[in-house]
């Protein structure tokens, strides 16, 4: 690459694109060179996979209880409707 | 990410240990168990699902409450439908689309318009830039480069179990659109595609809010466990 280098102003910004694989192919080698070069970026997109990863991680169980046994009290009359 | 979860056997006795990801077969098994009224089918699904459906409800109403009427009346949905869903698009898919309907239906009586009203409510939505710009360098040679990089995170922490409460809590205090967004597609697995028909987004849209909402944990993430700092 020869143009102007992408700086990490702009770098920062295209990770998620990046990361998806949205990206046209010249913007995608600019990241990548980007990324060769850059051992401060390269933190930041470990940063933000492993915050993917953390999120993929989290368990849905901090529903009220309140809130569950609506649900399930709403799901046996449902059944028990159902059934007759 | 890749354990197997197979739905017949001890899997079902310890759903906090399912995956987000499932398998075609254990969705059959689910849709199927699910007709015949198990309740052991339904309350694995709420559980895998029903918070991240409040969370994304509330891209559509003003309250907690609201948010959890239209939840139950989306699993009311569920239950209901479950005979015509003919597995054209994954079942969580297909929960979600019901969700973010009454949502919708919900959130038209509520008053609140979305969803271009809460790109302004949103405020940081408008944001231009993802990572504070007082972290990069203003002139000079190198401007636009780090002036405080970022800080490396500790895997074990930050994946940690102490950290999962947290990191809820930060997902609750994202604008609305940025938490249902991460929370379709980071917490729940959603593809782009998915997450953009679900909540009736562009795709470039789409893009930006979730980009947005990463940044934004990664920057509490990096406050809170940053390994000392910023590196010089």
């Amino acid at each position: 690459m020869n143009g102007p280098l992408l700086r990490c102003v702009d770098f920062v910004e295209l990770v998620t694109e990046w990361m998806d694989g949205e990206l046209d192919d010249a913007t995608r080698s600019e990241i990548e060179e980007h990324l060769v070069i850059c051992a401060d970026c390269t933190v930041f997109v470990s940063q933000l996979r492993l915050t993917r990863r953390a999120l993929g991680d989290l368990h849905e169980q901090n529903m009220s209880s309140v809130l569950r046994d609506r649900l399930l009290e709403a799901f046996s009359a449902w059944t028990a409707r159902g059934s007759d | 990410m890749d354990l197997p979860t197979e739905l017949g056997d001890e899997a079902a006795d310890s759903p906090a240990r399912i995956e987000v990801s499932v398998s075609h077969a254990d969705e059959v098994a689910l849709v199927e168990a699910l007709r015949a009224g198990d309740q052991a089918a339904f309350e694995l699904l709420i559980d895998r699902h029903a918070t991240a459906m409040l969370r994304v409800a509330r891209m559509y109403v003003s309250t907690a409450e609201a948010a959890e009427d239209v939840v139950q009346e989306a699993w009311l949905g569920v239950v209901r439908g479950v005979d015509r869903f003919e597995g054209r698009s994954s079942l969580k898919t297909w929960i979600f689309r019901i969700l973010a309907n009454r949502a919708r239906t919900h959130g038209s009586r509520d008053g609140r318009t979305v969803p271009f009203s809460t790109l302004r409510a949103d405020g940081d939505d408008q944001a231009t830039r993802s990572v504070e710009p007082g972290r990069f360098k203003l002139d000079g040679r190198w401007a636009g480069y780090w002036a405080v990089p970022p800080a490396l995170l500790p895997e074990d922490r930050v994946l940690g179990l102490e950290l999962r409460a947290t990191l809820d809590a930060m997902i609750d205090g994202l604008p609305a659109r940025q938490r249902a967004v991460i929370t379709l597609r980071d917490i729940e697995g959603f593809t782009a595609i998915e997450a953009c028909e679900v909540l009736g987004l562009s795709d470039a849209n789409q893009r930006v809010l979730l980009h947005r909402a990463r940044c934004r944990v990664r920057a509490q993430l990096e406050a809170l466990v940053g390994d000392g700092g910023p590196r010089q």
